[in-house]
């Protein structure tokens, strides 16, 4: 298959004696909305990890866009995690001192060159044109996240990755984030995102049930 | 945008931002800067102040007429003969005589020119030193209170102590300072004040003797029993204390000096710890979004540096208001400001800053991406 993003090969990985990913294999092609569901600690975070090039697996293969990054160096790591991931989590995680444009532009900054006309248009795609110029502590819990989702799409990722993206969200915020997502994946985007809301698994084309770091199952929608 | 457009906009944001935050460690650069660039200030600036301080006892032998009236000429030249000469440095006769220019009080001395710029190295003129008899060397408080300068003509008026009145013309060679009492006075040759007055005589010779204390003390009695109309008598030779302060002081300084940067550096270094400990999350998102070790140094020296350029700034202004404030308590006057001082202060404060935050910063590279997914 050549249009596949990811590729998993029998990856695990052992924190002392902890097993928190054992031989996990899943593939990922171009495009794809998946879901990750399973209970707590059973390794969703761990997995998105090392998708995200943040950790390394203890054994195993992962093949992001045709590379393998089981063999990166941290510095190399780094490379393909500025150029390749967009990453959003459940604490937002913007940095406090920086306004939600600032915020976006950081990424940007990191990337490549800093452009406030894209950024504020990022910020408008979701919906915060008017609050660009407002700190994080001035924004509720849903824009943070928006804006958040913002900073991660400004680099054109070829892989999205949410942690629990509406974990922190009231349904009204939850159903924004969602319609975010259903358009990026209507424009092509690749998602994975791991929660534990069933109603977000919902529009995921497939989801993975991760149990004591093992595939438990696999659903088709 | 540039690139470092952003990066300015990134560091100025955290600390105008997180202002309370950086406070501790902006005082603590301020505090460290201002007890150097004051102490440099004082430092510097107190040769001056001794020198003024002790401007009058530039001689360590004064020789005042024994009884009433004056030292005669010969006298002075017999006890003048006494001194071997191959010790003498300076000998400045003076005849002070009271006089008024435009109604106002001042005093007329005569002296031996040559004698009295040798004995006196601490006098600062404007303009030069009168050449001939027609000139005279004028303090500053006689400049400021007649209203003239070099070049300028006064006629100076007065009445001797046998009641003669006297009148002359001069010509201002030149404007003394010395911070004391001088500058109430109007120098002119022996000659030029006896073509006018009339009469002779001194009202005072000081001597410039190297010699030690005891030989000194011998030189002193010999003078008294020597010349009868002459009082010989001892003034302490401060140049020499003043030399031995200095150096104390300058150890003192450097002492103080390295405390106060340890301290700072610790301070610092401490601050920007606990800062990189608050920030750990926000390493981790950097990192995780992409931003290069070296990126991550970079921006955390570049707040660093910001800081120490700052509180160098604000010490440099606080040390001169505490130099300031020393000089005018201890030695009662002002302290002259130094503008060099400002950048060296701040490039020594920069320096100090950044060394501190090498290991702090060095812990910021050490964080794991890996935390901001697991949400710490
Ligand atoms: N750095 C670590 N050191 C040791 N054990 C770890 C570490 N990170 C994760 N684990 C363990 O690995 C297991 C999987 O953790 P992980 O965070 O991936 O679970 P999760 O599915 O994301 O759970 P949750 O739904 O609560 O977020 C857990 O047992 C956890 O304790
Ligand atoms: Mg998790």
């Amino acid at each position: 298959m050549g249009n596949n993003i990811l590729e998993l090969r029998e990856i695990s990985k052992i924190y002392g004696s902890v097993g928190a990913l054992r031989d996990v294999s899943l593939t990922v092609s171009q495009g794809e909305w998946i879901a990750i569901m399973g209970p707590s600690g059973s390794g969703k975070t761990t997995m998105m990890n090392i998708i995200g090039c943040m950790d390394k697996p203890t054994s195993g293969a992962v093949i992001l866009d045709g590379m393998d990054i089981s063999r990166e160096s941290q510095k190399g790591l780094t490379n393909i995690r500025r150029d390749k991931i967009g990453l959003i989590f459940q604490q937002f995680h913007l940095i406090n001192y920086l306004t939600a444009l600032e915020n976006v532009m950081v990424a940007q900054y990191y990337h490549s060159m800093p452009d406030e006309g894209e950024a504020l248009r990022a910020l408008q795609r979701v919906g915060l044109g008017e609050r660009a110029r407002h700190l994080p502590s001035q924004l509720s819990g849903g824009e943070q996240q928006r804006v958040c989702i913002a900073r991660a799409l400004i680099n054109y990722p070829r892989l999205i990755l949410a942690d629990e993206p509406t974990g922190n969200l009231d349904e009204t915020n939850e159903g924004i984030v969602l319609d975010i997502f259903r358009q990026l994946h209507g424009e092509g985007s690749t998602i994975i995102v791991v929660t534990h809301d069933p109603e977000v698994a919902e529009d995921a084309q497939r989801t993975i049930v991760l149990e004591h770091g093992r595939v438990a199952r696999v659903t088709h929608s | 945008m540039k690139r470092q457009t952003m990066y300015l906009r990134m560091i100025t944001s955290s600390l105008v931002r997180r202002r309370s935050r950086m406070i501790v460690a902006l005082l603590a650069v301020a505090i460290g800067a201002t007890i150097l660039s004051g102490l440099v200030t004082i430092y510097y600036d107190i040769p001056r102040q001794m020198g003024q301080e002790f401007r009058s006892y530039g001689a360590n032998m004064i020789l005042t007429p024994s009884g009433g009236g004056r030292i005669t000429p010969e006298d002075a030249a017999r006890a003048a003969a006494l001194i071997p000469p191959e010790n003498a440095v300076g000998i400045a006769p003076y005849r002070y005589e009271n006089i008024k220019i435009n109604e106002q009080p001042f005093i007329a001395a005569g002296t031996e020119l040559e004698g009295a710029r040798g004995a006196s190295p601490y006098w600062f003129v404007s303009g030069r030193w009168p050449e001939e008899t027609g000139e005279a060397l004028i303090g500053q408080e006689v400049a400021d209170i007649i209203g003239i300068g070099p070049g300028g003509v006064f006629t100076l008026s007065g009445i001797t102590a046998d009641g003669d009145g006297f009148k002359g013309e001069f010509t201002v060679s030149g404007v003394v300072q010395t911070g004391g009492a001088e500058e109430a006075f109007v120098f002119m040759s022996l000659e030029a004040l006896g073509d006018i007055a009339g009469g002779g005589g001194l009202d005072v010779v000081e001597c410039s003797v190297s010699a030690p204390q005891t030989e000194l003390e011998e030189l002193a009695e010999r003078i008294g029993a020597g010349t009868p109309g002459v009082t010989a008598r001892l003034v302490r030779r401060v140049t020499q204390s003043e030399v031995t302060v200095l150096s104390k002081l300058q150890a003192l300084v450097y002492l103080v000096t390295a405390v106060v940067l340890m301290l700072t550096m610790i301070c610092v270094a401490t601050t920007m710890m606990a800062v990189v400990a608050e920030r750990r999350r926000e390493i981790g998102l950097k990192k995780a979004l992409g931003a290069p070790n070296g990126e991550i140094i970079r921006e955390f020296l570049g707040e660093g540096l910001l800081l120490g350029g700052l509180g160098g700034l604000l010490g440099a202004i606080l040390g001169f208001v505490f130099a300031h404030t020393v000089s005018i308590n201890v030695f009662g006057r002002p302290i002259l400001f130094k503008p060099l001082l400002v950048p060296v202060t701040m490039l020594v404060s920069i320096a100090v800053t950044g060394l501190s935050c090498l290991l702090p910063v060095r812990r910021a590279t050490d964080v794991d991406p890996a935390i901001v997914l697991r949400g710490e």
